[in-house]
């Protein structure tokens, strides 16, 4: 059993970094059965709580999957604990497979006021610069310096102020509530 | 004002009585200011019947020199002294500089504009268009439930002929809160600036 804990509490990392070999090796030797055994052990309760984890199924739910597999009540029981503590950053990796934009992730600003260019001189021209930090969800940021004039700056705040607003309206408010 | 010998040389010609006379000369500096402000080069722009007993090489040399003096002088902000003066050392008589002050003070502005949109800078944002999504589910993870911004700024690119293109990303609403927070202080500052 404290065998079996310590497998079972391997599961999380391999979930995270992907998995061992040697701790198959380790268990297989302690468990007196061969590491191939051990290791589809191991591969099918990851299916379970990565199943589990994606559906985001209720804890009778899940006592119910297990009862079919008949382990002892002590195992269901550490099996659910596995998948209670563990289903929200699973469901944050898995969340990383599907396919996405670059989200934000930082703007920096800057005021400048154009004095002279080559092509003309005497000039007072005022200018917003910006970077905008953008990141992937396999966490590649990106940067991207561009360029708006005050009249237009104003015009993206009232722009994305209203789209703020919209998730204040009722409409997508009774949405929000009722799709759960 | 400095001018190169070429550009002197065409304005000496267009201030010689005997190649331009008042009436060909006014029609002359329309069309070289027009020229200049027209979007699109036209290649008949010097096929004025003014002009058809002109030489064309004349013509030509003339027009070159007509722009390359108000280009000159609208990047340098020259004024009506300066003009006048650079005009006088070419042979300009009264009437003429008073025609080409006239002309040049009321598309003065409009050149100004043309020039101050020449050159390089970083992409210029343009507009912006937003949707707000609630995903439900997706193929990895089912009952995702949560509201989000897709925000599309359509950025032109100055350098590349003017070409536009559309930046895209998404947001949860506090990070769209962010951005506009970070949008409004700008704006802030800008307005604080302006007071001084």
């Amino acid at each position: 059993m404290v065998i079996w804990t310590g497998v079972t509490g391997s599961l999380p990392q391999f979930l995270r970094k992907g998995t061992n070999p040697k701790i198959y090796e380790g268990a297989a030797r302690k468990l007196s059965v061969d590491a191939e055994t051990v290791q589809h052990g191991v591969e099918g309760l990851m299916y379970l709580l990565t199943e589990s984890s994606k559906l985001m199924i209720s804890e009778v739910d899940f006592q119910d999957s297990v009862l079919v597999l008949g382990f002892t009540e002590e195992l269901n029981h550490l099996l659910q604990q596995l998948y209670l503590e563990n289903r929200k950053e699973i469901r944050h990796i898995l969340g990383e497979l599907t396919p996405s934009l670059p989200h934000y992730h930082n703007l920096e600003w800057r005021l400048d006021v154009q004095l002279a260019s080559r092509a003309l001189r005497h000039q007072v021209k005022p200018t917003v610069t910006m970077k905008l930090h953008l990141e992937e969800s396999g966490g590649d940021k990106s940067a991207k310096v561009l360029q708006t004039d005050p009249a237009t700056l104003m015009h993206l705040i009232q722009e994305l102020e209203k789209a703020l607003a919209e998730l204040k309206t009722t409409h997508c408010r009774r949405i929000l509530r009722n799709i759960k | 004002m400095e001018l190169s010998e070429s550009v002197q040389k065409g304005l000496q010609s267009l201030a010689d009585a005997t190649f331009f006379d008042m009436k060909t000369f006014s029609v002359f500096i329309e069309v070289a200011f027009r020229s200049l402000l027209s979007a699109h080069a036209d290649r008949s722009v010097l096929d004025q019947p003014e002009f058809k007993r002109l030489d064309q090489k004349l013509l030509k040399h003339c027009h070159t020199a007509a722009t390359t003096c108000i280009l000159e002088g609208v990047k340098q902000n020259a004024d009506k002294s300066t003009i006048s003066a650079c005009l006088e050392d070419v042979g300009f008589d009264a009437e003429r500089t008073e025609v080409f002050y006239t002309t040049y003070q009321k598309c003065r502005s409009d050149l100004e504009t043309l020039l101050s949109s020449l050159g390089r800078c970083p992409p210029h944002i343009n507009d912006v268009s937003w949707r707000l999504e609630y995903c439900i589910k997706n193929g990895h993870v089912h009952k995702v439930n949560e509201p989000s911004y897709l925000i599309s700024l359509n950025v032109e690119n100055a350098n590349n002929g003017g070409s536009s293109e559309d930046l895209h990303f998404s947001c949860t609403m506090e990070q769209l809160q962010d951005l506009v927070g970070k949008m409004k202080d700008a704006a802030k500052s800008l307005e604080k600036a302006t007071q001084l």
